[in-house]
């Protein structure tokens, strides 16, 4: 086995009685949202709903991924006994924090993916031997799925940065960071657009709405910009977003690693 | 990347075969914050030794071998260990060094699976010898490391240290937290992993432990190496004695302490008296150097 390899093994081998625990209590839960939900179609008379599954996947992929990445280098990079065995760890830093990050980017949606999909082959049909509802198997190949995994793959790699940059209560120090950073850039996008329409318009915000009530012809030729604006917002958002962030997280391991370390 | 680890080992051999040095540090600074540790600190450690490394709390022993291992950054200094920058911390460095802390956390699972987990890490790990050391310290692979005592998980830390047959291994308080009978083991099975090839370091404050074991010492004191030779050093120059009555004030004498009977000197050998003394143990030692460094400079290396 490669060094990167050696990596991926030990986070495995060393949180997989937390990650088993976890699989069995998503495993619980989905059985029993899926019993209770044949319970109310039975007495209740209404329709079965197939939905179960596909609505609870995001619940898990967000606050359990994200928590999950949140708290990737809490022992390894601040623990001041847990950083030593890491730091003397024969890889590089860049190996180190690639084997965290892949596992917690990539590794983690296949495997909670997989854990749906086997929760629902086993509570299938127990759903139907006891209440006849149809048998619908966890669908990962879907159009919603996709979309929601290249969400994560944006939030992953923010709350990745946050589990580097802050020494304690990653998750939540993350979470109030994002909603001060949305704040201020509100305020911001508000004084900007505030200040745009008045040198465009006058001064009084009043003549803003009125552009409201112009002929969509009007628009006509903005059309191609707004097109251009929206593909580079997605690249902007789905690309360069994440690439920042796992770049900046890696440079504050590394800053981390020379600054406090130990 | 594989180019500069194998010009690094290359480098490695070369500065290790050359000079027999595995580490050499140049004028080391050190601080935290604006607490000064190290001022131009000097050391150089030959290969093949088991080095002792002494000091009183707070001197900095601790924080030399994070230097070393590359765990802290000096602010000013130039530091070789095995040819390598330590501030690199290349994994060709790292897999050459076996760091066993004082406190260590080791996360919940079975001896044998953290045997398998780690072991990769280390090329020229050996499961023989492991297996052997296992048995050495009576350790049960089977058992789960957060039911084990702090001795018992030290123990196999350093069957694993032992087993992975690095080129250097730096051994914080080993000792602490073991039994008596285990404390024997320990010397014993340090004595039989020493080869030529390998080199220890061994910070300790539990000198008793270690008599018979580590030679040469190092003694760290004001943020500086005041001792860096071998227990024979001083004891070919100085002898120590048993006397009666204190020594007066114009007797020339290296060191002296009050015991039961008497006064323990320690002078200089008269070539007359040739091999007569007491056996001077590394306590001693350590008071002598520590309290008295201007007579110990022929020591000083």
């Amino acid at each position: 086995m490669n060094r990167f390899g050696l990596l991926i093994n030990r986070e495995v081998q060393t949180s997989k009685r937390d990650l088993s625990i976890y699989a069995a209590t998503l495993f619980l839960i989905l059985f029993v949202f899926e019993t209770i939900q044949s319970f109310v179609t039975q007495y209740s008379y209404s329709g079965y709903s197939s939905a179960v599954y596909a609505g609870l996947f995001p619940n898990f992929l967000f606050f359990g991924g994200l928590i999950i990445t949140s708290m990737a280098f809490a022992e390894d990079m601040f623990s001041k006994n847990g950083q030593q065995e890491w730091l003397m760890l024969p890889a590089t830093s860049l190996e180190k924090f690639l084997a965290k990050g892949v596992l917690t980017a990539f590794v983690y949606p296949v495997a909670l993916i997989a854990v749906f999909f086997l929760s629902s082959v086993i509570t299938e049909p127990i759903q139907l031997l006891f209440f006849g509802n149809p048998v619908t198997l966890f669908n990962p190949f879907t159009r919603a799925m996709a979309s929601q995994l290249a969400l994560y793959w944006v939030w992953h790699s923010i709350f990745l940065l946050g589990s580097t940059y802050f020494h304690k209560g990653h998750f939540f120090k993350t979470v109030l960071s994002l909603g001060v950073i949305g704040i201020a850039l509100g305020v911001l996008g508000l004084l900007f657009v505030k200040i745009v329409f008045s040198i465009k318009y006058g001064s009084s915000l009043r003549t803003f709405d009125v552009i409201f009530s112009f002929d969509s012809l009007l628009f006509q030729p903005a059309r191609g910009a707004a097109g251009a604006f929206r593909v580079f917002s997605k690249v902007l958002y789905f690309v360069v977003l994440p690439l920042f962030c796992w770049v900046t997280a890696f440079f504050r391991v590394e800053e981390v690693q020379a600054t406090d370390a130990v | 990347m594989a180019n500069e680890i194998e010009s690094g080992q290359t480098r490695s051999k070369e500065v290790v075969s050359s000079s027999g040095e595995v580490i050499l540090m140049q004028d080391i600074g050190f601080s935290y914050g604006k607490n000064q540790l190290f001022s131009h600190l000097n050391l150089r450690i030959k290969k093949g030794n088991i080095y002792g490394l002494l000091g009183k709390n707070g001197s900095g022993k601790t924080t030399l071998l994070k230097l070393l291992c590359g765990q802290l950054f000096p602010n000013e200094g130039y530091t070789s260990v095995l040819g390598f920058d330590p501030i690199g911390r290349k994994p060709a460095m790292l897999g050459e060094i076996f760091y066993l802390p004082e406190e260590f956390p080791l996360p919940k699972m079975k001896a044998s699976e953290y045997l398998k987990m780690r072991s990769g890490f280390y090329p020229r790990f050996d499961h023989a010898m492991f297996e052997q050391f296992c048995r050495d310290f009576d350790l049960d692979m089977q058992q789960n490391l957060n039911e084990m005592s702090l001795g018992q998980k030290k123990k196999l830390l350093l069957a694993f240290g032992l087993a992975s047959n690095t080129s250097l291994l730096i051994l914080d308080e080993p000792t602490n937290g073991l039994d008596i009978p285990s404390k024997r083991q320990f010397r014993q099975t340090v004595a039989s992993a020493m080869t030529e090839d390998r080199t220890f370091i061994i910070s300790t404050h539990q000198v008793r432990d270690m008599e018979n074991l580590i030679d040469p010492l190092i003694i760290l004191h004001d943020g500086a190496v005041i001792f860096n030779d071998t227990v024979d050093s001083i004891t070919d120059k100085f002898v120590m004695d048993l006397v009666t009555t204190e020594p007066d004030k114009g007797e020339e004498v290296a060191y002296k302490e009050k015991v039961l009977g008497g006064w323990m000197v320690l002078k200089e050998r008269d070539e007359k008296e040739g091999g007569k003394g007491q056996p001077l143990d590394l306590e001693t030692l350590f008071n002598v150097v520590v309290e008295n460094p201007a007579c110990m400079q022929g020591g000083v290396k």
